[in-house]
């Protein structure tokens, strides 16, 4: 009896301290998992700020400028483009 | 051991002779005590323990919330109009800060104030939060934090960005600081671009770290995108050619909207004077006004081509009638109505080529107020248009009961009742689209192939009008500048006098063009304001008529609309010396 009682009194203690364990365990994984999270947020944020940023380098007064200025380009005029239909999607032709 | 000590048999306590009750006693003292703890255990722990529960979580477990991003705005090819970034804000508890002359200095420094500011927001000591400064670039706040300052603290805030700026600041309006609509679509949307915020309970150590969650979140709702029908490159094209004009002609301010001619959606809808939605000091009603939506004006000669529809579906004349408009003027009711250059003999097609007053009153007096007044009201004059907009105005039209008969002649061209440019460039639709008006929509319409709208003209009607529109706008026309290369247009200039108190003021005009690209299959209406001229010219043809000739023209471009006309190829080529 004694015996059993004594076997009995470890395993709850050695489960006991496995309870213990795994909750540190948990923890400190949820700790990761949260870090982890707000990164992915973090970046997430980044990339919209990028977005933001490019498309600022890009709107169509600075592109304009740019190409004006710098690359001495000009607006296409009907007078010099050349209009080809080729097999593609079908294009609008008015009649 | 002491000497003294006694044997324990020997001991004369046990010789003694004790009462049985004193050990009972204690045995039944010792026994209720523990019954006593082991009540009041299972008290506070199962029957009342809701008091301790909460005493506990006070301690450990915090709510937080969970924000919700808004949502973008977005054009009509997914281009970004308005999103939000971090911006976090930087506050600070006068009460114990931290007072060092040299850290301030370099606070000062980083949130571009001058140190004597600074020092008069901390001023008062009993306050524990002020604001030191509000939507901050990232990089700037995290050095903030780095000088780490006692009582300097950064809480998480959102900045609204708008990568377009000024060109289509009318349409997406802007948020304030709390990040809450305050114009335009921003305010519109309000509800559906906020979003819902979340939130979730949790346990933190004592680090201030996240351990646990308790229970269930609730998962913020992002607010949804919107995407408009507007496309950024058409309206930056047409905000810089309308600004062009707005100074060359000294005008007070100017309007452009552009519409998808079959399917109604607002391609471009801008003014000027205009914000930039980012950096709003000192910012003045004039800036703000989206003029084409809410300011109403006579529209003048472009009601004529209404009326000759009008007047084609009723029989009363055809395209090639002839009226005689000689000497110039015509006296209805005691009231003269003139030409500004007396015509002779006209055909109904060169009434609207020549912009005719006395042609338009002399078919308009042949025809039923009746009529008129529903043709104005189904192409939506005197009516809101149907789109979402602060301040929308419906303009004004009166009902054709109190028409006197002088009225109807001049409401024949214009006078008498008021519109805006939306709504003009909406009614327009009656010619893009054969004879039917479509609703106008700021939002993208998927598969947008042909929007159904309200019969009002036959096809043939209409496209005789848009012939009509053509020779106007072609040599022998008002507004030979409205032409372009490559692409038939046509359209309808307008000139009016501006009101003012109870007449009309003799040297202030608003001069428009209406008109349509290209004629054979619509693509586009284009219609152009602009208020006040003032550099010697005020003719709609002359200030007008060029900004809708270069809007057209990039437009239709963009579009990849074929030319419709044979153009002389221009080969023409500069050579510029290449840079290595």
């Amino acid at each position: 009896m004694i015996r059993l009682n004594l076997v009995l009194l470890v395993a709850v203690v050695v489960s006991a301290m496995f309870l213990v364990h795994n909750q540190y365990e948990m923890r400190r994984l949820f700790v990761e998992h949260e870090k982890t999270l707000k990164e992915a947020a973090q970046l997430e944020m980044s990339l919209e700020r990028l977005t933001v940023e490019r498309r600022a380098q890009a709107t169509p007064l600075r592109v304009a400028r740019l190409a004006r200025d710098q690359l001495q380009m000009r607006n296409p005029a009907p007078g010099i483009t050349q209009y080809v239909t080729g097999p593609g999607p079908a294009r609008e032709v008015p009649q | 051991m002491s000497s003294r000590s006694v044997q324990l048999s020997s001991s004369p306590l046990l010789t003694s002779k004790t009462p049985v009750w004193r050990s009972k006693l204690i045995v039944a003292t010792i026994a209720v005590s523990f019954a006593g703890l082991a009540v009041r255990a299972a008290y506070v722990q199962v029957i009342d323990n809701a008091f301790f529960k909460r005493q506990g979580e006070v301690r450990f477990a915090r709510t937080l919330e969970l924000p919700a991003n808004r949502g973008r705005i977005l054009d009509r090819n997914g281009l970004l109009l308005a999103t939000s970034v971090p911006a976090p804000s930087i506050w600070a508890n006068p009460e114990d800060m931290e007072r060092d002359p040299e850290k301030l200095r370099q606070l000062a420094r980083l949130l571009e104030m001058m140190p004597a500011d600074l020092e008069k927001k901390l001023a008062n000591e009993d306050k524990t939060f002020v604001w030191l400064k509000r939507q901050l670039d990232e990089p700037v706040v995290k050095e903030i934090l780095a000088l780490d300052i006692k009582g300097v603290y950064s809480i998480k805030e959102y900045k609204r960005l708008y990568p377009e700026g000024e060109a289509a600041a009318h349409v997406v309006g802007f948020t304030n600081v709390e990040d809450v609509g305050q114009e335009g679509m921003e305010l519109v949307f309000q509800k559906q671009l906020a979003g819902r915020s979340g939130s979730r309970r949790v346990i933190k150590d004592r680090l201030g770290r996240v351990v646990e969650d308790i229970g269930e979140a609730v998962l913020p709702v992002d607010g949804e995108d919107l995407q408009l029908s507007i496309d950024n490159k058409v309206q930056f094209f047409a905000y810089q050619k309308l600004r062009d004009a707005v100074l060359e002609h000294k005008a007070k301010a100017g309007s452009v909207v552009i519409l998808d001619a079959q399917s109604g959606e607002v391609l471009a809808l801008a003014n000027y004077p205009s914000y930039s939605p980012d950096k709003r000091v000192n910012l003045s009603g004039e800036q703000l006004r989206n003029r084409a939506l809410t300011d109403t004006f006579e529209p003048g000669s472009t009601m004529k081509p209404l009326v000759i529809s009008l007047a084609l579906e009723k029989g009363v004349v055809k395209p090639e009638s002839r009226i005689d408009t000689a000497p110039g003027r015509l006296t209805i009711s005691g009231s003269t109505i003139s030409d500004s250059h007396p015509h002779g003999t006209l055909t109904v097609n060169e009434v609207i080529q020549k912009s005719s007053n006395i042609g338009t009153v002399k078919i308009a007096m042949q025809m039923q107020p009746k009529d008129m007044w529903e043709i104005y009201t189904q192409v939506g004059f005197g009516q809101k248009p149907q789109v979402p907009f602060p301040g929308v105005v419906s303009g004004r039209l009166r009902p054709y009961k109190t028409w006197r008969p002088i009225e109807q002649a001049t409401m024949s061209y214009g006078y008498g009742l008021s519109t805006s440019l939306f709504q003009l460039a909406r009614a327009y639709t009656v010619f893009s689209h054969d004879g039917e008006v479509i609703p106008a929509s700021l939002m993208k319409i998927e598969n947008p192939i042909s929007t159904a709208g309200v019969r009002v003209i036959s096809e043939e009607h209409a496209l005789a009008v848009r012939k009509m529109l053509n020779l106007a706008a072609g040599p022998g026309g008002t507004a030979p500048k409205a032409q372009t290369v490559g692409y038939s247009v046509g359209g309808k200039t307008g000139t009016a006098h501006k009101q003012e108190g109870k007449g009309y003021s003799g040297k202030k005009y608003r001069g428009f063009f209406v008109g349509l690209a290209p004629i054979d299959r619509p693509r586009i209406v284009v219609a152009v304001m602009i208020d006040e001229p003032s550099n010697g010219r005020y003719f709609g043809g002359d200030v007008a008529a060029p900004v809708f000739s270069e809007t057209v023209q990039q437009t239709l471009r963009l579009m990849g609309v074929q030319p419709d006309m044979s153009v002389k190829p221009q080969t023409s080529v500069q050579a510029v010396e290449e840079s290595f």
